[in-house]
């Protein structure tokens, strides 16, 4: 009981307002979360709590170091089957290379929601286009009908449905490529993701993720966050191509040698 | 109620759309879905495949449309080809799109009696500037002999950093020209399959960026003209080059729902540093029941490493069998 109580004190404020707050609507009578919006937390680095670390690359100093964040993660804890603990541990230890943000891959869901980068919301009756300004990714959600998905990606396949004010999407068709953060949280394409965007200010949105994969997680977990309005009046998504970033890292090797 | 009276007034309203597809068309209003704010809805899955080229063949030179009857055997001509034929490519075995249901014959294809998608007497990409060609013949000159020395040799679609179809300005690729419009009262967003771009169009009369911010796409701000569409861009980068444009690149796409089927799309190209005058183009969309899939371009990307690696592999061939001869 104890326990009980003291989760939903710590999990209450993003819970609690959104039940006193109504959205503008759009012209079909549905909350409207257009918008541009970003996390502010670390769970890009780690979704679960964390001290402030020195990061993979030393020469960086300070500009590669690890922000502490409370996490969000409910309960903090994160149930791994136990060759998947094992795993994650191999994945943080390689993060460096194995992370696929490293390489400017598509983040998947939900590590596209609170990366460090904003994210852009066009709400149609139809379709709910998410394009997040991190390697152009995108996805469109489908809200008139909910066909299965066809193969599995990066990004996954979304059908959503409104409950009450709250947009929820359904996200499969993942595949195994991906991660949760930059500590090595990971997943297998058995994952499944319930996504639930709640409007409960005008500048911000609660954010809830359950997290369901059976064959890396014994039980399925929840992650939570507020998502915050970009509101800059000249605010809009610029374009972050990175893989002219990340060309001499993953080429570079393959370059011709100077007399070669 | 305003929202009404407006859409009421839009709706009685035929506007006339320059077509020039033989005839001017009018976008019948009644027959268009409309957005609440009564402006046109684009929205849906849509293909820009075309039987047509971007340029008009040699051979039609002087003739900008088909009869009724010549389109019809051009198309038929087209379909008929196999894809590597089409693509003028010797390799069956990379460019047999048929077996993926990617083949030209097996997508949607506007009828059109256009001889090329660009629009005039002359139907091609106008001369180049002197400026221009100096530019291209350098740049020709600089890579020559460095095509495979790393990946900024390599071209732009190789890298999956652009698609030259992807735009803007949107052109039929060989393949997978598919998109897809989101509507909402403030924007118009358009995702185009390849390579996952979602250009998300402001229309709240907001300015362009600011001159120093350059984009591989542009910067895009739209408005209506009664019932068309039509978006404005600048902030290209240099290193965006269409067709060997310079970041002075400046565009205009008109987008015209004509039927419950059918957006005509039509961009202006103006860039004096490289074009001795603008271009126009025209290229009809229709509507297809999708989905749109993930192309993700650079996460399956092998053709970059492996190209690199075939060349190292080749000098290194080239440098040993130099050392057997010399011995």
């Amino acid at each position: 009981m104890t326990v009980v109580a003291v989760m939903w004190l710590h999990w209450s404020p993003v819970v609690a307002q959104s039940t006193m707050y109504k959205a503008p609507r759009t012209p079909d009578g549905k909350p409207n979360l257009d918008g541009i919006w970003q996390a502010l937390n670390t769970a890009n680095w780690n979704i679960q709590g964390h001290a402030a670390a020195a990061g993979p690359m030393p020469q960086l100093g300070a500009l590669g170091a690890v922000p502490p964040g409370l996490g969000v993660v409910e309960g903090d804890d994160l149930p791994y089957l136990p060759e998947a603990a094992a795993k994650k541990k191999q994945n943080s230890a390689n993060r460096l290379t194995l992370d696929p943000e490293v390489k400017c891959y598509l983040p998947g869901v939900p590590r596209a929601t609170y990366m460090p980068y904003p994210f852009q919301i066009v709400q149609s009756e139809d379709t709910v286009l998410f394009a997040y300004q991190y390697a152009g990714a995108v996805r469109t959600v489908n809200m008139k009908k909910a066909p299965p998905a066809p193969i599995d990606g990066w990004m996954g396949w979304s059908n959503g449905h409104w409950e009450g004010d709250t947009l929820v999407i359904d996200v499969t068709g993942l595949n195994d490529k991906t991660w949760f953060d930059r500590a090595g949280n990971f997943h297998s394409d058995a994952l499944h993701v319930v996504e639930r965007y709640t409007p409960r200010s005008p500048e911000t949105l609660s954010y809830e993720a359950l997290i369901e994969d059976p064959k890396v997680f014994s039980r399925p977990w929840k992650m939570s966050m507020i998502l915050y309005r970009h509101e800059e009046p000249n605010a809009q998504l610029l374009e972050f191509k990175c893989v002219e970033f990340v060309e001499e890292l993953m080429y570079g090797p393959l370059r011709k040698k100077p007399g070669g | 109620m305003d929202v009404v009276i407006k859409a009421a007034i839009l709706a009685a309203i035929s506007i006339p759309v320059l077509c020039q597809d033989g005839a001017t068309i009018s976008s019948k209003s009644a027959a268009i879905p409309r957005m609440s704010d009564g402006h046109p809805d684009l929205q849906g899955i849509w293909t820009s495949a075309s039987v047509v080229p971007l340029e008009r063949p040699a051979n039609l030179k002087g003739k900008e449309f088909f009869t009724e009857k010549e389109a019809a055997e051009n198309e038929k001509r087209v379909l008929g080809m196999s894809s590597w034929e089409r693509l003028g490519s010797q390799a069956p075995e990379h460019y047999n799109m048929s077996q993926y249901g990617l083949d030209l014959s097996q997508a949607k294809v506007a009828s059109t009696l256009r001889t090329s998608l660009i629009v005039g007497p002359d139907g091609r990409i106008p001369a180049l500037t002197d400026e221009a060609k100096k530019r291209n013949a350098e740049r020709t000159a600089r890579n020559r002999g460095h095509q495979f020395d790393g990946p900024e040799n390599r071209p732009l679609q190789e890298r999956c950093l652009l698609y030259y179809s992807e735009g803007p300005p949107m052109l039929p690729s060989a393949y997978n020209s598919n998109l897809q419009i989101v509507q909402d009262p403030g924007h118009v967003a358009i995702l185009q399959e390849m390579i996952h771009s979602a250009r998300i169009i402001p229309t709240d009369g907001s300015p362009h960026l600011v001159n120093s911010i350059r984009q591989w796409m542009g910067d895009s701000r739209g408005h209506w003209e009664g019932d068309t569409f039509v978006v404005d861009t600048t902030n290209f980068s240099d290193k965006t080059a269409f067709f060997g444009s310079t970041a002075r690149l400046h565009l205009v796409e008109r987008f015209t729902r004509v039927d419950s089927e059918t957006i005509v799309y039509e961009f202006t190209a103006e860039d004096p540093e490289t074009w001795t005058h603008p271009w126009t183009a025209q290229i009809r969309l229709v509507r297809i029941e999708g989905p749109i899939f993930e192309f993700a371009c650079h996460e399956g990307n092998q053709g970059v490493a492996n190209t690199l690696s075939g060349a190292r592999a080749m000098e290194k061939a080239a440098q040993e069998a130099a050392k057997k001869t010399s011995k």
